[in-house]
């Protein structure tokens, strides 16, 4: 197989640099939703929200990572995150996540008639729900 | 003359003192190694952020054509008159002069900014301690909220220089996290315009027997993916060859390693990343994504600062421990000596007086 139609992908956190492979696809979780890049994709910058990060083929094949508060570019061939929460789904601690949640529930509710802290309050929610469903998830993989 | 018994006591209790030295050396020589190996992994991050930042900066008029000012509120600069200043020191001491040089630093900068109203935020204990004797805490008001929205907290002034806010155990376990609160709370104070500028002192770690004192400016941000150091005491040649010589011995490698090329490499490729000649495509507004990433560019400073200075702290300790365990090893020597001179007189004293006394029968 060529490997000239092979993404070079990284995905960099504050602390270190996670994934630096090769990918077929990669989907990445913009603020607005999920995109999907393959090879060639045209230039793009954007923020990423909470999600999961999935890689498909080369190296990388079947690679996820929870990500959350960072943003992506992505040239023809090469597609770097920097994101500043970055686990692997089995890494997360979903006691932990849980906490969080309740912590965000509660800001919510606490929130009075502030926007600013309503939006904030949905950010920790959002974060930690998908934090929790990345974990679930990965947990239900490996019963099966 | 003191006699044997008490010499070899002592002698004794130095070489306890020595085997405490030497082991807190490989203590630290072995901590250093981590905390230099996250130092590093930590740079390509800093390095990507600030090159897309620089590069989005051409992207958007930063400056509002119609009235000349600078659009976003940590790009404005405004009269220095109060004036955060961040000192990190260690949580221990045992350091050689690591604390002592952070707080003769900070002491300078309080001096030169006679007249302004600054606050210290002390992270590390051995700073916080002293500042705190020596400057009284800063006291905040609650407001009582009249219209739903929650006023910031009234600050009742009362001296030019107080200390501000506590983080206990915030270097032992250094986490993105914990420098993402402080650096979120130094930016809100930023932007309600608390603090017209803000700095930070720390110990910069380029290798072990490259580090210095530095200030350096966190806000306003002038130029991207520069540090504004506005001060900075180097090591001594004397210092310098001292902690080589310390590594030498605990097998800290002074050469860059192999994985620190790989990073070097990536970093290199790190501030090319989002300058690339071509027109990207925008998910959000170019605006949206600056201002976004802007406060974290920020923490990722403070987050890097904090990383150095726990790797300086290490090496400071190993050279440190590595000086006393010399010394102790020369007053060893010495006492040895003490000890045969004193124990020959004795025996030299009895043969005199044995003869002496066969000679008089």
């Amino acid at each position: 197989m060529a490997d000239t139609d092979q993404l070079r992908v990284r995905l960099v956190s504050p602390d270190r640099i996670l994934v630096d492979q090769t990918a077929t696809a990669v989907e990445v979780p913009s603020s607005s939703g999920y995109i999907e890049v393959l090879f060639g994709h045209a230039p793009l910058l954007a923020a990423i929200g909470a999600g999961e990060v999935r890689l498909h083929g080369g190296e990388s094949d079947g690679q996820r990572y929870f990500v959350a508060r960072g943003f992506v570019e992505v040239l023809p061939e090469r597609v770097t995150i920097l994101a500043e929460v970055a686990e692997k789904p089995e890494e997360i601690d979903s006691g932990e996540a849980q906490k969080e949640l309740q912590h965000g529930q509660e800001l919510w509710n606490d929130a009075g008639e502030e926007a600013e802290k309503y939006d904030q309050a949905n950010q920790v929610i959002a974060e930690a729900e998908s934090k929790l469903a990345s974990s679930g998830r990965s947990a239900a993989g490996s019963h099966s | 003359m003191a006699n044997v018994l008490d010499l070899r006591r002592r002698i004794r209790s130095v070489k306890n003192t020595r085997q405490i030295t030497r082991a807190m050396k490989m203590v630290s020589a072995a901590k250093l190694r981590r905390a230099q190996e996250r130092a590093i992994t930590s740079r390509p991050y800093a390095a990507m952020l600030a090159s897309v930042l620089e590069s989005l900066k051409r992207r958007i008029e930063i400056v509002d054509p119609d009235t000349g000012e600078v659009r976003h509120p940590l790009l404005k600069t405004r009269e220095e008159k109060r004036i955060l200043l961040v000192v990190v020191s260690g949580d221990k001491g045992f350091a050689g002069g690591f604390n002592t040089n952070i707080i003769k630093a900070t002491t300078h900068f309080l001096g030169s900014n006679d007249g302004k109203e600054i606050d210290v935020e002390a992270i590390g204990r051995k700073g916080r301690d002293l500042f705190r004797r020596r400057y009284p805490a800063a006291r905040f008001q609650e407001i009582e909220s009249h219209d739903g929205h929650a006023p910031r907290p009234e600050r009742q002034r009362s001296s030019q220089i107080e200390v501000i806010g506590d983080h206990p155990g915030l270097l032992e376990k250094l986490s993105f996290d914990a420098a993402r609160e402080l650096g979120e709370e130094i930016v809100d104070r930023y932007v309600h315009e608390e603090i017209d500028a803000v700095y930070i002192v720390y110990n910069e770690f380029k290798s072990v027997i490259q580090q210095r004192v530095v200030v350096e400016r966190i806000l306003p941000i002038i130029e991207f993916g520069r540090h504004e150091i506005t001060e900075s005491q180097e090591m001594s040649a004397e210092e310098r060859a001292r902690a080589a010589e310390a590594a030498l011995t605990a097998g800290v490698s002074l050469q860059p390693g192999e994985a620190e090329a790989d990073i070097q490499e990536f970093e290199d490729e790190a501030k090319k990343f989002g300058t690339a000649e071509v027109d990207y495509i925008y998910e959000q507004k170019p605006r949206e994504i600056f201002d976004a990433i802007l406060p974290r560019y920020v923490t990722s400073q403070i987050y890097h600062a904090l990383l150095e200075s726990v790797a300086a702290e290490h090496a400071a300790r190993m050279t440190a421990m590595d000086s006393a365990t010399n010394n102790a090893g020369e007053i060893i020597d010495s006492l040895t000596l003490t000890m045969n001179r004193v124990r020959q007189a004795a025996i030299t004293r009895e043969i005199i007086e044995i003869v002496s006394g066969a000679a008089a029968l």
